[in-house]
């Protein structure tokens, strides 16, 4: 966080502080209390919606796990204040990780399923296990007593205050963290996820169980703060709820979340007041059409896709004027918010004025100084094997009738630069696939360094030393270019969850070494400039040489590169040549994959053809080169 | 033992129901990747829209063609408003969010039309019950099922027999190559939304006479609905018929022997067991990852 | 026929060509070579919309059609039998022919015969003949070959695309394919062909081009390419 940031919240921190004091109305203190405790369980659900991007309705259950735990020790065993806040962090956090398992090995809208029939299992059991949660008649929970005295409402708001900022503090710690980039490398490619060692599985229940955690503190605060829990509350209504205020609001940003949850707990009430809500409506509407005006001479955008902003909201003020009583359609606006949001203000209210305002926000790290004279590239470990690293025999990889790898063989010598080529279709890129783990071969043995691949995860085999890129660019688009380095670098970190919540000395220690290595290794591949870039908007060569760098930083005994001179120009292609010599000097053997002869006639030392899944030549290159069946595979057979 | 058998046969008409919605959420992943988060409410609004005609006094049977003409209505605006878009912009978020922003907003204007309360909706079958093989059956029931196999019939004829129908599903199999063949794919996507409405909108008109009708009907059975569509892996027919069942009979016998607030609970468990354990179903075939 | 200037396209980020101009004319057989990664794929997916090029003219029958969906440039008559035969699997080979007349049943080409041209097709591809109610996704990458290729004549095209028909096939039913396109040719039908293969290509095509890093390194009449080293390098490398 930089100067302004640490500026600004402390300012917010104060006024809302002081807030008894100026505002004395009670009913106020305990909105702005609502908020708050909404905000703790958003941070939590915006790790899991805006960092690892998936969709989950079952928030709502877990917030009312926290609170019913709260509830229930309080009701059955009389638990003192701080056993039912542990209690609810803890055992909502057990639920994340029941939650995590069936979404485990689903995206996308099954896992949204998954969330939600969580959800609503969570609000059955709560309804009808009235032995333990009394059911629909619910629980009184009075306000906590620490050492014999009983919180006041002022007291119990400091109580929320002082959990919501540090629970920003803690969550903007992990966020900033190797976990928070793990977290954004699940959504940006779970593949190349696995691939640089860090396993998809393991990061999504993290999330999940942080997240929970989160959760079960709100519902824990919830329930002294309401003073009295029900079933129905936990309801999927709430749920999507949740949903609107973390997109509307803004994902990745707590002030985003803060902002999600304001308008959460404000808009009913706004809905309630009929003649408030009709003049918002209509100076919404109002503005929204000046607003487009000016859009449209400005020419930023059409009259076509301000058109239906602009009647939307006019449609709004006018239905505002013909309806008597606005509560009951109070779901409708909230399905029309999230319309809304998802087609015109994908990155939130905050991310909206984040784009307008600020054109390019470094990041800090991306401007350290380091050191030139270190070399980034460590020399690779020398392993049990100084003769062959990689041994595969009879390698069979069978998708229903097609043989896509037919008994292949592949001895690669350690410290060697070997090219990999054939024609369309011939079984290259299974290859990497095969021996990075994201196939399971039908048969064969491959052993690397002495120990066998096959059956190993994709994250395993990378942690043993073999990295790879990719021949579909598979960057984590939204990190900078020396974050995505830095996911590579995961590996390096022994710190968890505690010492970067804490900041501990050993965290600090690790993270600053991770910068230092990772703009190294950016220097390495000539991206030293770009490292502050977000992946996605760098040009496609520079996109390649990147995926290098991030491979680079596992610091493999194999590295293989999946067509790494397609689409770079010549120049381009001579550095690439550089930089592959280079790695190959620091004993990392290279298999690569590459279309381009030119470039596998200059480096390689050895070459083996495949060509219908089969190898058809093996040696030297100009031998291959020459070889009567390799040129028969690429150019056909000579006119019969 | 008579009281199981008619169990069963109250779990194989409820399992026709779960059938045909799943079949709605198959016809639009097949042809789009996507599938409608407010299914459920489209049923329940085929029931509503129903119950009104009824009490005006339209014939049931003269209903239920206007109920479908209802939700081919419904099943293109969900589609033209909340998935076109989404899929332009290629958002799986998008349109996630956008069908369960329009099955909130269905719901919700249900529940302002038609109010809060369920509803009772007069069956068009007398309401004594059957003796089949020694149980009771509602005649309703046997409606239900005839009705469902017929609707599903209806669609595989149409799939088989039609240039158009075989269009869908060429788009089904390849959409880039449909499109070669002159396809007009994304019409064919909204069509297969329009009919994923229909048939549900069916459903929830067949299932009003059997259960109490209201606003909130829909949703758990959308749930429900899905996971039989994962049992039968999302393209399979068979599959999903077999799935309804099972879980069918399972939700009217835990009901019975348990309680009736835990019946929901079986067809949620089975959607996350699946999940956990064989996400392509038991039907279905894995997809094999290609990067 | 197919007059194709300055076509400049690729994929997001990446430019793959880089100005490429060509003509089929009419009744001609036209063909397109050169190593993997040259463009060759690129360009047939921008000429029949799968790909929207970034700049440069496609015009079919002097009509312009760079920027139109694939349906619509479908029913202008231009068939295509894609990279990787992309047969619908879960139908019959009956059906998929009949799909491939789809613009002809559906008001949007003049209906003509389709009957009629369903059993022609039969007649010309023996093997569709004898399989021809069985499913397209069983049949052998041969035959699945044979059915796309037999799919886009049912358009009763004014010109067809084959894009790799022979990738993936064992060399026997390679010349089986080759000797079809041969017959295709002497009935008249204009073609253009994109090959890895160079020799065969060359021998069944009247005129070729040779695609090299997404653009045209040599063109000229297919016999007298034949015997071009231009050729060979494009594809192993210089110095040969």
């Amino acid at each position: 966080m930089n100067r302004s940031h640490i500026l600004f919240a402390l300012i917010g921190l104060v006024l809302l502080a002081t807030a008894p004091f100026y505002l004395h109305n009670s009913y106020y203190i305990h909105m702005i209390g609502t908020i708050m405790i909404y905000a703790i369980l958003l941070f939590g659900l915006d790790i899991v919606v805006g960092y690892t991007g998936q969709v989950s309705l079952g928030h709502a259950g877990l917030f009312g796990v926290g609170s019913y735990t709260a509830g229930v020790l309080f009701f059955k065993l009389a638990a003192p204040v701080w056993v039912i806040l542990i209690a609810s962090v803890g055992i909502t956090a057990v639920f994340g990780a029941l939650l995590a398992l069936p979404a485990l090995r689903v995206t996308g809208p099954y896992l949204a399923m998954v969330t939600l029939a969580f959800g609503t299992i969570v609000q059955i059991l709560i309804n009808e296990m009235t032995f333990l949660t009394e059911g629909p008649l619910g629980i009184k929970v009075p306000k906590p007593s620490i050492f014999g005295m009983k919180f006041t409402e002022d007291g119990f708001y400091w109580l929320v205050l002082a959990l919501m900022a540090l629970s920003a503090l803690v969550v903007d710690r992990i966020l900033r963290s190797q976990l928070g980039r793990a977290f954004e490398a699940l959504r940006g490619s779970p593949v190349a996820s696995d691939c640089m060692g860090v396993s998809v599985y393991r990061y999504k229940v993290y999330a999940f169980v942080v997240s929970a955690g989160f959760a079960g503190l709100a519902g824990c605060l919830y329930a002294y703060s309401e003073q009295y829990i029900s079933p129905n509350t936990y309801n999927f209504e709430l749920t999507v709820l949740f949903l609107l205020a973390v997109i509307m609001g803004g994902r990745k940003s707590r002030l985003g979340s803060l902002l999600g949850a304001a308008i959460i707990v404000i808009l009913p009430k706004l809905l309630d007041d009929l003649s408030l809500f009709r003049s918002v409506a209509t100076t919404l509407a109002v503005l929204m059409a000046v607003g487009a005006v000016v859009a449209i001479s400005k020419k930023i955008a059409t009259p076509r896709n301000m058109a239906i902003p602009v009647l939307g909201t006019a449609a709004l003020a006018g239905f505002s004027y013909w309806l008597t009583a606005i509560t009951d359609w109070r779901l409708s606006i909230f399905g029309l918010m999230i319309l809304f949001v998802v087609y015109y203000l994908q990155d939130g209210i905050v991310g909206f004025f984040r784009n307008l305002l600020f054109r390019k926000a470094r990041s800090a790290d991306a401007d350290a100084a380091f050191d030139t004279q270190l070399d980034a590239l460590h020399q690779a470990a020398a392993g049990r094997n100084a003769g062959e690293v990689l041994v595969a025999k009879g390698v069979l990889m069978q998708f229903g009738g097609l043989k896509a790898l037919n008994m292949v063989d592949l001895h690669i010598q350690r410290g060697s630069i070997h090219g990999l080529i054939g024609p369309n279709g011939s079984g290259k890129s299974t290859m990497m696939n095969v021996l990075t783990g994201i196939y399971v071969p039908t048969a064969g043995t491959i052993a690397f360094d002495g120990d066998s691949v096959v059956g190993r995860t994709s994250s395993d085999i990378a942690l043993s030393g073999i990295a790879r890129t990719f021949q579909n660019v598979q960057l984590f688009g939204e990190m900078t270019a020396l974050q995505n380095v830095q996911v590579g670098l995961h590996h390096t970190f022994e710190s968890h969850f505690v010492d970067v919540a804490l900041n501990s000395a050993r965290y600090q220690r690790e993270n600053d070494a991770s910068v230092q290595r990772g703009l190294g290794l950016l220097h390495f591949v000539g991206l030293g400039e770009f490292a502050g870039e977000e992946a996605r908007n760098l040009p496609y060569g520079k996109q390649r040489l990147l995926e290098i760098a991030r491979a680079l930083a596992l610091d493999p005994q194999l590295l293989l590169l999946d067509e790494p001179a397609a689409g770079l120009t010549a120049p381009d292609i001579k550095e690439l040549i550089a930089i592959i010599r280079k790695i190959r000097d620091h004993g990392i053997t290279v298999i690569l994959i590459e279309h381009h002869m030119d470039v596998v006639m200059t480096i390689c030392d050895e070459v083996t053809v495949l060509d219908f899944g089969q190898k058809i030549a093996e040696g030297k290159p100009a031998a291959v080169q020459a070889d009567e069946k390799v040129i028969e595979a690429y150019l056909g057979a000579p006119a019969a | 033992m008579e009281i199981l058998l008619q169990l069963v046969y109250s779990g194989i008409a409820l399992g026709m129901i779960y059938a045909v919605i799943a079949f709605g959420y198959q016809l639009t992943f097949q042809t789009s990747d996507t599938l409608n988060f407010g299914q459920g409410d489209a049923l329940m609004l085929g029931a509503m829209v129903g119950l009104t005609l009824v009490n005006a006094g339209v014939n049931y049977w003269l209903m239920l063609p206007i109920v479908i003409v209802f939700g081919l209505v419904q099943g293109s605006v969900v589609e033209r408003i909340g998935v076109a878009p989404a899929i332009k912009i290629k958002s799986e978020f998008g349109w996630i969010m956008s069908t369960i922003a329009l099955g909130i907003i269905a719901k919700n204007v249900a529940e302002n039309i038609w109010g809060r309360d369920d509803l009772k909706f007069p069956s068009p079958l007398p309401e004594a019950p059957m003796h089949l093989l020694g149980a009771n059956v509602l005649p309703m029931e046997i409606l239900v099922v005839i009705g469902a196999v017929a609707m599903m019939l209806a669609v595989e004829f149409f799939n088989r027999k039609t240039i158009y129908g075989k269009a869908v599903v060429a788009t089904f199999n390849d959409r880039d190559a449909a499109k070669l063949m002159g396809i007009n794919t994304s019409l064919v996507i909204t069509f297969s939304y329009a009919l994923s409405s229909a048939t549900a909108g069916f459903a929830g008109a067949l299932i009003a006479p059997l259960t109490l009708t209201g606003a909130t009907m829909g949703a758990v059975l959308g749930l429900k609905a899905f996971a039989v569509a994962i049992i039968g892996g999302l393209t399979s027919g068979l599959g999903i018929i077999v799935g309804g069942v099972i879980l069918g009979i399972a939700e009217t016998t835990t009901g019975f022997y348990l309680s009736t607030g835990y019946k929901d609970v079986p067809g949620l468990v089975l959607l996350l067991m699946v999940l956990a354990l064989k996400p392509a179903g038991l039907f279905g075939k894995t997809a094999i990852k290609k990067v | 026929m197919l007059s194709i200037q300055n076509l400049e396209a690729g994929y997001g980020k990446v430019q793959v060509l880089h100005g490429i101009s060509l003509t089929v004319p009419k009744g001609k057989v036209v063909t397109l070579i050169g190593s993997n990664g040259a463009g060759k794929t690129t360009t047939m997916r921008a000429i029949c919309g799968m790909v929207k090029p970034d700049s440069g003219e496609i015009s079919l029958n002097g009509k312009r059609i760079d920027g139109l969906e694939s349906y619509t440039i479908a029913k202008l008559g231009l068939a295509h039998s894609p990279e990787g035969r992309r047969v619908f699997a879960t139908m019959s080979v009956t059906d998929n022919l009949i799909l491939g007349a789809f613009p002809r049943l559906t008001g949007s080409r003049p209906k003509g015969d389709v009957a009629g041209d369903l059993e022609r097709a039969m007649e010309l591809f023996p093997r569709l003949k004898e399989r021809r109610n069985q499913l397209a996704g069983t049949l052998s990458g041969g035959e699945q070959q044979m059915l796309a290729m037999a799919r886009a004549v049912m358009l009763n095209p004014d010109i067809v695309l084959l894009d790799e028909p022979s990738m993936g096939l064992a060399p026997i039913l390679v010349e089986e394919v080759f000797r079809i396109i041969s017959d295709l040719k002497s009935r008249g039908v204009t073609m253009l062909l994109v090959e890895q293969f160079a020799a065969a290509a060359l021998k069944v095509a009247d005129y070729g081009y040779v695609m090299e890093n997404g653009r045209i390194s040599v063109h000229g009449e297919a016999a007298k390419l034949r015997d071009d080293p231009a050729v060979k390098a494009a594809y192993l490398g210089g110095g040969h």
